[in-house]
């Protein structure tokens, strides 16, 4: 059967069936340009899912899937700081399953990058204009 | 310990002299700017008296008109020796009188060191310190005055009597050492006859000017070595056969 | 006093300055016998020279420049820099070239040993006691001392302080809020001293002690206030004299220069705007013989920082709540379009002093073909006689240069001192070396030069008219005389009258007259543009604007028209374009952000009809744009199209309407000086009792008269300054 390469269409079929049906798995390949079959590590708060599989490569072995309210708005800056660490191989242990990671009352939410968007950041010039405009009164 | 801190602190304050910069000392004795003081301010009135009226008016009468600028010296010196000293409100005057703007009087007036533009003692003591009557001992009477009178150069007595100063070569060299005091010129000094003069004018009397050691004006001490025959008449020391 | 001193030395040593310059030698009246020329040798180069010439003179003639500081041009000779030091062939010691008048054949060596030596020496010399602080002096990069200590000067010092005892330091001086001073580096030139008193004629400054003490100052605390102050910070060789509100700005090479015209009065000064990262820096005179020679008055000069305040940066419109919101130009286009549709015609149009022409024939343009004639500036002018259909009523047509020649100057109602700076100065130069006698009919005013007072009464033109009047004779006798009539007489209610009847005086001498360029009547005006504005036909009369009751009043830069709200019936709207927020923009309903005179090129013609361009030397600010852009674009919103779209476009619409518009630099002359008399006899009204006045009286009034110099705090501070001054006992 793998001499035929027939697993790889069962395979196919495996993923399909995980993404949840043909159309699903069209819109997961136009979302994200691949279909990868993975194990669920875990879930953040946002809703975005992280996977492993460890039969690629080290470096695409493990990913995360962007919860679906980001459509195709999602980029890199979505994935909160406790995942970032995981997903880049600075650590094996997800959150959830870690229990040296400190947590406060205190620490902030994570924001997404709002580059380009109403609620981005923009520095404001402590100089005097040049022109001092007139008032009405 | 205690010799430690001196140390220290000696060190320290080389540290700050040589970091410190200052610019340099005034090199001269009188400000070439006004400042308002009480007794030298433009609201102090200053009129010539009826008798300088008339001099003024002299003054004036000897410059032809369209030169009456000429005569702003004269003037000036006629309100010195009115006032005893110049303020600001007689340049002023003076400006009026010739109808010139102030500036020109006060460049006048700063240029000649005689006019004197601070108040100042009735008696002027100006001492000759040039190389001649130093030789002959100004020192000496500088010093009589200064203890004489308690003043340092440059310092007036507090009754506003005597002012001195330190002055370059009065052109009486023959005769030092020598002081000029107001107009006069009291020469070959000792440190007594300093004293006499000093006294003297205390006393508000008018010490005799000119030598004191009892020649006649820059004649030698005792007769005159030379020129004493009848002067020759014409044709003195002319060929015979001219 | 220097008047008499200077003409008696000048006829002794024949260097007066008439002599000396071509611009100066247009007198022809002693050209009769004119001496023999005589030839010098400048380093061995023959040159033909004038009896009188210095050698300094002969030695530019043939392209030598000698090395100078105390020397000018335009001042008395002082002599005392000793710089110019040149060998002369046969001649022991050097001579100063400013001072000495060069012999026949005498061989004048410019680059000899001996010279350079002497140069050196008084290099050293001046070096000794300056101080080292190049690097924070603010004259570093346009220093004489540097250039020349470059150039001329020995390539080692042998300055060495052994005893720490420091160079000499004089007390810095506080002379006013314009010129800074740092009287350490000054070199004792005394050209400020003699600027101050020969142009100035404010005698303020001076020498005071001697030696290695004498210091350049006023001596008692005194602000050396002028209306020309500012002169002295150019004529500083060093950096003595500079500018207080441009101190520690810039180097003069990171600037950018742009040539540019002056339009804070109506001379029209030629100016350079230096400019760096799009902010106007300072502003420096630029040399025009015929105009400002190199001189700026104290208001052109210092004014710009007025530039950057109260500046109209964004169009606005009146809410429904009656206050002014900032829109966008598409939205206040629209809504002024909107109010210009509805009115139907009955719009009136002000303009006002700092208009450009290009800006007034726009809006003219647009008025008219919106079916309305109603055009005028806010600076009235009689309307009844000649009025304004012939230029001659209105220019000042003898022009500024020739001024300096008079003999006999009759000012009518007008300020010159303080309305135009630089014919002041034109009339004093005259007054100082030519015996030029003044009059004047009006308020006794300070001019900085003697003259007789006739009068305030102006029934006493009527007297002179018809030679009642004592001062006849005088004016009569007159080889050249000129009468100057000020704008201010002329928006009196009797102003036609007054004009008429000068208008008739001038004929009278005018027709005594050999020489037929002169021209007797003068009219000098106080805004930049009111020449312009009459030339292409805005009508002088604000008093009809409230009786025609506008349903639009426009107003194109008028500040100073004195409309309110209150003269103009209800629902009247009135639009505002200009630079500033003024009184203009705070009555306005629709605010249009036009720009300044730094910011475009546009044109201008100055009181003596002379067309002149600004050059472009900084960006606009915000949202203004160019004037005459904003009438174009609501043209079309109107529906009204104009049909120009670039400069060159418009300025040929210009030339169809007044082709002198566009002859930058040319003064066209105007004449029928006949018929506007003729027609100025028929209005035959009477002059009225109440004496002349002037609004310009003393230096105070000087600084703030426009939009520009009102939003200046340089100039506020010279008010104040003024006003200090005058409680001040010296």
């Amino acid at each position: 059967m793998s001499y035929f390469g027939l697993n790889k269409l069962g395979t196919l079929l495996n993923i399909i069936k995980e993404s949840g049906g043909i159309r699903a798995s069209l819109y997961k390949l136009y979302r994200m340009d691949e279909l990868k079959l993975g194990t669920l590590i875990g879930t953040d708060k946002y809703g975005n899912k992280y996977y492993e599989n460890p039969r690629f490569f080290y470096g695409r072995n493990r990913w995360v899937e962007y919860a679906p309210q980001y459509r195709l708005e999602y980029d890199g800056s979505q994935v909160p700081a406790e995942w970032f660490g995981w997903l880049h191989y600075k650590t094996d242990l997800p959150p959830d399953k870690d229990p040296g990671r400190p947590k406060y009352k205190w620490m902030a939410d994570h924001t997404e990058n709002l580059s380009g968007t109403t609620g981005q950041y923009v520095p404001y010039s402590t100089t005097v204009p040049k022109i001092e405009a007139w008032k009405p009164k | 310990m205690l010799s430690n801190i001196k140390t220290v602190g000696r060190l320290w304050h080389k540290v700050l002299s040589r970091s410190l910069q200052t610019s340099s000392v005034l090199q001269h004795d009188s400000l070439f700017v006004h400042r308002d003081t009480p007794e030298d301010n433009p609201d102090v009135s200053f009129e010539f008296t009826p008798e300088n009226e008339k001099r003024a008016e002299a003054i004036l009468a000897i410059y032809p008109e369209g030169h009456k600028r000429a005569a702003m010296i004269p003037l000036l010196d006629l309100a010195q020796r009115q006032h005893g000293w110049l303020p600001i409100s007689a340049m002023h005057k003076v400006a009026d009188i010739l109808e010139l703007p102030r500036m020109r009087v006060y460049e006048v007036a700063t240029f000649y060191t005689m006019f004197i533009r601070r108040p100042i003692g009735k008696y002027h003591l100006q001492v000759c310190t040039t190389t001649p009557c130093w030789l002959r001992g100004s020192d000496d009477i500088l010093n009589t005055i200064k203890n004489k009178l308690g003043i340092e150069v440059g310092g007036t007595t507090p009754d506003c009597m005597f002012s001195l100063s330190e002055v370059e070569c009065l052109g009486a060299c023959v005769n030092a050492p020598m002081i000029q005091i107001n107009d006069d010129y009291y020469e070959d000094l000792t440190c007594q006859d300093t004293e006499e003069i000093l006294n003297e004018l205390k006393c508000g009397n008018k010490p005799r000017a000119g030598p004191r050691n009892g020649r006649f004006a820059a004649e030698p001490l005792g007769e005159p070595t030379s020129l004493k025959s009848e002067p020759p008449g014409p044709g003195f020391g002319i060929r015979s056969d001219l | 006093m220097l008047r008499i001193t200077a003409q008696k030395s000048l006829a002794g040593a024949k260097v007066s300055p008439k002599h000396l310059f071509p611009i100066f030698s247009r007198s022809s009246t002693d050209v009769a016998k004119k001496p023999e020329k005589i030839e010098v040798f400048i380093d061995d180069k023959p040159v033909l020279v004038e009896p009188g010439t210095t050698v300094l003179q002969a030695a530019a003639l043939v392209g030598v420049e000698i090395p100078r500081f105390c020397y000018h041009e335009r001042l008395a000779v002082a002599g005392n820099c000793r710089m110019c030091l040149v060998e002369v062939e046969k001649s022991p010691k050097p001579v100063a070239a400013c001072a000495m008048p060069v012999m026949k054949g005498w061989r004048i060596k410019t680059d000899s040993e001996m010279t350079r030596k002497a140069r050196e020496g008084v290099m050293e010399f001046l070096l000794v006691n300056h101080p080292l602080d190049c690097p924070i002096c603010d004259q570093g990069g346009e220093c004489d001392l540097q250039d020349q200590s470059m150039a001329f000067g020995s390539d080692r010092s042998r300055f060495t302080d052994i005893d720490f005892s420091g160079k000499r330091a004089v007390e810095d001086k506080d002379i006013g809020p314009l010129i800074k001073t740092i009287m350490t580096r000054c070199i004792h030139c005394t050209r400020c001293i003699r600027f101050a008193s020969e142009v100035a004629g404010i005698d303020d400054l001076g020498t005071t002690g001697r030696g290695s003490d004498m210091q350049v100052g006023t001596y008692v605390e005194k602000f050396f206030l002028s209306e020309l102050s500012g002169n002295v910070i150019d004529l500083c060789p060093v950096g003595a004299l500079t500018s207080k509100p441009y101190s520690f700005t810039a180097r003069p090479w990171e600037t950018r220069k742009t040539d540019s015209i002056d339009v804070l009065d109506a001379v029209g000064s030629n100016i350079v705007v230096c400019t760096r990262t799009g902010d106007v820096l300072r502003i420096l005179p630029r040399i025009n013989e015929d105009i400002n020679e190199e001189w700026l008055s104290d208001k052109s000069r210092f004014a710009y920082d007025g530039l950057k305040r109260q500046r109209l940066v964004t169009p606005m419109l009146r809410d429904a709540c009656g206050e002014l919101k900032p829109v966008d130009w598409e939205a206040a286009l629209l809504g002024v379009g909107k109010v210009l549709k509805a009115a139907g015609g009955n719009i009136t149009a002000v303009a006002g002093g700092l208009a450009d022409a290009e800006a007034l024939v726009a809006l003219k343009d647009l008025v008219n073909k919106l079916g309305s004639e109603a055009v005028c500036i806010e600076n009235s002018f009689p309307l009844d006689g000649s009025g304004t259909d012939l230029r001659s009523s209105y220019l000042l047509n003898n022009k500024i240069a020739p001024a300096e020649e008079a003999d006999l100057v009759l000012l009518i109602g007008t300020n010159p001192r303080l309305e135009a700076p630089l014919l002041n100065s034109r009339i004093r130069k005259g007054y100082v070396h030519n015996e030029t006698e003044i009059a004047v009919i009006g308020p006794k005013i300070d001019l900085r030069y003697d003259y007789i007072h006739l009068g305030e009464d102006p029934s006493i033109i009527r007297q002179i008219e018809n030679g009642q009047h004592a001062f006849v004779k005088k004016l009569k006798s007159a080889k050249k005389p000129l009468v100057i009539l000020g704008s201010d007489t002329l928006s009196r209610s009797d102003g036609a009258a007054i004009l008429s009847s000068v208008q008739s005086l001038s004929r009278g001498l005018q027709d005594e007259m050999c020489d037929p360029e002169w021209k007797v009547l003068n009219i000098l005006h106080k805004v930049a543009n009111q020449v312009a504005a009459l030339d292409i036909g805005y009508t002088p009369d604000l008093s009809k604007i409230c009786e025609s009751s506008p349903k639009v009043l426009y107003l194109l830069g008028a500040d100073d028209c004195g409309i309110t709200r209150a003269d103009l019936p209800d629902g009247c709207f009135i639009v505002y374009q200009g630079h500033h927020g003024d009184q203009g923009a705070s009555i306005a309903d629709a605010v249009l952000p036009g720009i300044a005179y730094t910011e475009k090129q546009a044109t201008y013609v100055n009181t003596e009809g002379r067309a002149q361009q600004t050059l472009v030397a900084v960006t606009p600010p915000g949202l203004a744009r160019e004037d005459w852009k904003i009438i174009r674009a609501l043209s079309e919103i109107v529906g009204a199209k104009l049909p120009y779209d670039s400069l060159e476009e418009i300025r040929y619409r210009l030339e169809e309407v007044a082709p002198h518009l566009t002859r930058y630099g040319c003064a066209e002359a105007a004449n029928y000086f006949c018929e506007a008399l003729e027609l100025g006899k028929k209005t035959n009204a009477p002059i009225d009792t109440s004496p002349l006045d002037v609004k310009q009286k003393t230096l105070e009034d000087f600084y703030m008269t426009d939009v520009i110099s009102r939003a200046s705090p340089t100039m506020a501070k010279c008010v104040a300054a003024v006003q200090k001054q005058n409680l001040s006992k010296y």
